[in-house]
């Protein structure tokens, strides 16, 4: 890890600390999935959802949480097909296939039509998320400056899978921090996975710290609406290397 | 000043519910300020907001024509609102063609000012406020109370009744468990609701983008589970960039939660969509289908043409100018009558809704500017309320009595000293033997329920002091002494002493015997005429020796003769020259008199302890504050700070006379300040406030005393001598 690398993690640490997020640096891939299922299982978590990340791909996370007995739905609509499929969600699929795994996944005989088909995904992937003990994110960018993680995607599940689960893990790569709040929209627009013709993705959440409240006279409680508890894990290139 | 506002003050003074809540409430700012500003650059971080706010309404059109291109190449639908109605109805049609029958909607100001929720439940759609302080007070059936925390005039005791009823459930007061029950209930309504809708408290121009903050994560569900988004967005959120809306988080969250940046910040551009089912790209995956983005005008525009209220546009709805409001501290916001509330909330009424409302709210200003100081937009809201009072003065006259005492009494010196000089006769039989008046007849009692008054002096000042009407022909730097009413008639006194002080410290001091009132009557309440022609009156007066400096012992004339002459003569190029040279020459007493003997040692200390209660326009008007402190110190003396030191007294504005009641309860926070730092003598800069403080120590029986430094000065040299 670079020195202003480190400079950076260790202000995003500080400052995510003090807005009430924990945060953990993982030493190695192994370290960041033993975490999180320690943590799962510490918090009696029965199933979690998990938005896009190439880095809990890379470490294998929802394998290590799934072989320990924890039900984890992907819940972007590619990366839940290739689950069903029990495949790599990169070849495509025809519109025959899409109709058969999701129909085989909502037990309904459904219509080979796009809408039809995204309707009765939406439905199923959202009640996930409605009882979701554990919600997993990756953090695109993460701000150094406010300790500020930045979640993005196009579909709304990326915001359900972050606001409502009781506990929500987010993973952040060391390099993907930036200094200041200014920085964040240089690397959105450099975003891959950008639909084509869009600046930025759909949706960009910027989240810093735990959620809380001070509408309840008395006392500033925290989860509000949110989750009870924020986890961070911030990883570094030997973390993100190997494989559990 | 009205009567039904009078009512609604005194309903405020005496609600026990609401005064407790508001003790508790004024605690937790004070410490989230402490908590977000120690060791912050307010200044630059509040002027980079200013500078992209300035730019942001100077480019509008551009940038209204930039975010509505970017956000329908993203999908959105934009619509364009004329006023509250249009969007009201643009709203409604939609709900019922989508045949909405629940909305959850997150806090949006804008969808208070056209009563957006009230429109749409009296069509028959149910509608939920999502963001817990604005569903206690929708169970309530009342108005929020503050901008950014809406119940904060609830007890524990009234909320734990209103979420038990709302949820069936027998709940006690504690926090916690009122918060997990108002959680669960408002979780299922997310999931059931047809429709979110929402404000943005930014926009981004650049790429067609709403960003919507919340601290409870309301904002987030709301936007996400129902599958249609609506947003009502005033024009003045829009901003060009990213990068701009980075500078109003810098502050926006510290001003409102104490916290560096908000918990979730939500930037959604367009539906949400999915290339992932083959064949076509879907709008509608895991979020909404549409998204409505309805951009208000309802007076925007125009006050974006207009250069005085302007600035009102700026406002990024933080709620610090009423976190730091005394007047908001001693009845909350729902006084006020109306959504905008404090002193912005004048000047956004007046636009937004009505004059008469805005006339109404604004009367209730001290003066104080405290918001302006504050504010992270650098707004400067005293301004435009005497911009407000001209204009409505201008427009529907000033009362009779006013117009009267402004006109044919003010203007005219020598009418002034014959009025006061009736009036003290008449007040003869009021006048208990220590020179305090402690009662009054009739409705004038109320004067006297809150202070006692000093007695007027029969031996006005300038008689006192006619041996200097002119300064002698010395090297001594000459000093012209500008009194003010206060000083003339009540305290005249303090006048002598201070000649005395100045001469002692080796000036040629002298009493212009021409000077009039300074014209701030006339000129808060909008009779500019009146205001220009004292202003004329008294730098004709006060240039005439040429004096060194000009000393004042009260900073409400000093701001006034020091800034508002030469806004009053800018159409006037040859009087604006003179009101220049009259405004450098302008000096606080303890300004001066460091500023004449600066190399004067530290005196031995007096083992006296005092305590400095900091006049608003001496420190926030004209920015001095060290000083005086600086030259008590050296004179000998142990200064102690007490509790909020530069908080207004209550004597501000015509709050003293419109709303004594008011005035009293601010004056009580004070003086309970004063008290507590266990010092016998307050001294203070401003005989307005001497007048105040030493009338409301007086109700409490208080053996404290009331001093301006130059009384306490002169007290000194006795003794030497």
């Amino acid at each position: 890890m670079g020195a202003q690398v480190a400079g950076l993690a260790a202000q995003f640490k500080a400052e995510a600390g003090k807005a009430g997020a924990m945060v953990y640096e993982a030493s190695s891939a192994e370290d960041a999935s033993n975490y999180i299922l320690k943590l799962a299982q510490e918090r009696h978590v029965k199933n979690a959802v998990k938005s896009k990340s190439k880095v809990a791909d890379k470490i294998k996370l929802r394998k290590h949480l799934e072989k320990a007995g924890i039900e984890v739905i992907e819940a972007d609509l590619k990366e839940w097909m290739a689950q069903l499929a029990g495949e790599k969600p990169t070849g495509r699929k025809t519109i025959g296939q899409v109709e058969k795994l999701i129909s085989k996944a909502t037990g309904k005989k459904l219509n080979p039509d796009p809408r039809v088909l995204l309707n009765a995904a939406n439905r199923t992937i959202r009640q996930y998320c409605i009882d979701a003990d554990m919600g997993i994110s990756e953090a695109d960018v993460a701000i150094a400056e406010t300790g500020t993680l930045i979640i993005v995607g196009n579909e709304g599940v990326t915001r359900l899978v972050a606001v409502l689960p009781r506990i929500h893990v987010t993973l952040v790569e060391s390099q993907n921090l930036v200094p200041f709040m200014e920085d964040v929209i240089t690397r959105l627009k450099s975003l891959k996975g950008n639909i084509a013709g869009q600046v930025v993705p759909g949706y960009v959440t910027y989240i810093t710290g735990r959620n809380t409240t001070a509408d309840i006279p008395g006392a500033v409680l925290a989860r509000a609406q949110g989750p009870a508890e924020e986890h961070v894990i911030l990883m570094n290139k030997a973390a993100r290397r190997g494989s559990v | 000043m009205s009567r039904a506002m009078t009512k609604r003050v005194h309903k405020a003074l005496t609600d026990e519910n609401l005064q407790t809540a508001l003790t508790r409430l004024l605690g937790l700012i004070k410490f989230v300020r402490q908590l977000a500003f120690t060791g912050l650059d307010f200044e630059s971080l509040s002027q980079e907001i200013r500078r992209v706010k300035e730019n942001s309404i100077a480019n509008l059109p551009q940038l209204v024509e930039q975010f509505k291109s970017q956000a329908t190449k993203a999908g959105a639908v934009v619509y364009e609102a004329e006023d509250a109605e249009d969007a009201v109805k643009y709203v409604l049609k939609l709900a019922q063609e989508r045949k909405v029958k629940h909305i959850v909607k997150s806090k949006s100001m804008l969808g208070e000012e056209i009563e957006l929720r009230e429109h749409l439940q009296k069509a028959g759609i149910g509608v939920t406020e999502t963001d817990i302080g604005e569903w206690i007070v929708q169970l309530a059936g009342e108005r929020p109370a503050h901008l950014v925390g809406p119940a904060i005039h609830k007890t524990i005791e009234q909320v734990a009744e209103l979420i038990s009823k709302a949820t069936g459930q027998e709940l006690g007061t504690d926090p916690q468990a009122l918060l997990d029950a108002a959680r669960r209930a408002l979780r299922q309504t997310y999931i059931d609701a047809d429709m979110g809708i929402s404000g943005a408290n930014i926009a981004i121009a650049e790429t067609g983008t709403l960003v919507v903050v919340t601290n409870e994560g309301n904002g987030c569900m709301a936007t996400t589970l129902p599958p249609v988004h609506v947003a009502v967005v005033g024009y003045e959120k829009i901003v060009s960039s990213w990068k701009d809306a980075a500078a109003i988080f810098r502050l926006l969250s510290r001003c409102t939660a104490g916290m560096k940046m908000p918990v979730y910040v939500s930037h959604i551009t367009g539906p949400s969509r999915t290339d992932a089912i083959p064949g076509t790209m879907l709008h509608g995956a895991g979020g909404p289908g549409e998204v409505h983005i309805v951009l208000v005008d309802n007076g925007r525009w125009q006050m974006r043409e207009s250069d005085e209220f302007r600035e009102a546009l700026y406002c990024i709805k933080c709620g610090t100018c009423l976190n730091v409001c005394p007047v908001f501290a001693s009845v909350a916001g729902q006084v006020y009558g109306y959504v905008y509330q404090g002193g912005i909330g004048a000047i956004l009424t007046a636009f937004l809704h009505s004059m008469d409302k805005a006339e109404e709210v604004a009367s209730l200003c001290l003066g104080c500017m405290a918001c302006k100081e504050a504010c992270p937009a650098r707004i400067d809201i005293p301004r435009m309320i005497t911009r407000l009072r001209a204009s409505l003065a201008e427009e529907k006259g000033l009362p009779m009595l006013n117009s009267m005492a402004y006109r044919s009494i003010l203007k005219h010196q020598p009418r002034l000293d014959r009025v006061v000089r009736i009036g003290s006769y008449l007040q003869q039989p009021f006048v208990d033997a220590d020179l305090m008046i402690r009662r009054l007849p009739g409705p004038l009692n109320a004067l006297t329920q809150t202070i006692s008054l000093p007695a007027l002096s029969r031996n006005f000042l300038r008689d006192r002091l006619r041996d200097y009407s002119s300064p002698k022909l010395t090297d001594k730097p000459k000093v012209a002494f500008y009194s003010g009413c206060v000083g003339a008639y009540a305290y005249p006194e303090i006048g002598e002493q201070v000649m005395k002080v100045l001469t002692e410290c080796g000036a040629e001091p002298y009493y212009p015997a021409e000077q009039a009132c300074c014209g701030a009557p006339a000129y808060f309440a909008g009779d500019i005429e009146t205001a220009l022609n004292l202003a004329k009156t008294n730098i004709v007066a006060l240039e005439e020796m040429k004096p060194d400096y000009i000393v004042t012992v009260c900073p409400g004339c000093a701001a006034v003769l020091q800034r508002e002459y030469l806004n009053l003569t800018t159409a006037e190029p040859r009087w604006n020259q003179r009101a220049r040279a009259l405004a450098g020459k302008i000096r606080d007493f303890s300004q001066l008199l460091l500023e004449l003997t600066p190399s004067m040692p530290k005196k031995p200390s007096r083992n006296q302890k005092v305590t400095y209660h900091d006049p608003c326009h001496l420190r926030r008007g004209i920015g001095v504050f060290n000083e005086p402190r600086r030259l008590l110190e050296r004179e000998g003396f142990e200064v102690i700070e007490m509790a909020d030191s530069d908080a207004c007294c209550g004597f501000g504005g015509h709050v003293v006379l419109s709303y004594p009641e008011l005035s009293k309860s601010v004056l009580k926070r004070k003086l309970d300040n004063i008290e507590a730092a266990g010092v016998e003598t307050v001294i203070t800069n401003c005989l307005a406030c001497v007048l105040q403080l030493r009338g409301g120590l007086d109700k409490r029986c208080s053996r404290i005393k009331v001093m301006h430094s130059a009384e306490l000065l002169a007290s000194t040299f006795e003794i030497t001598q």
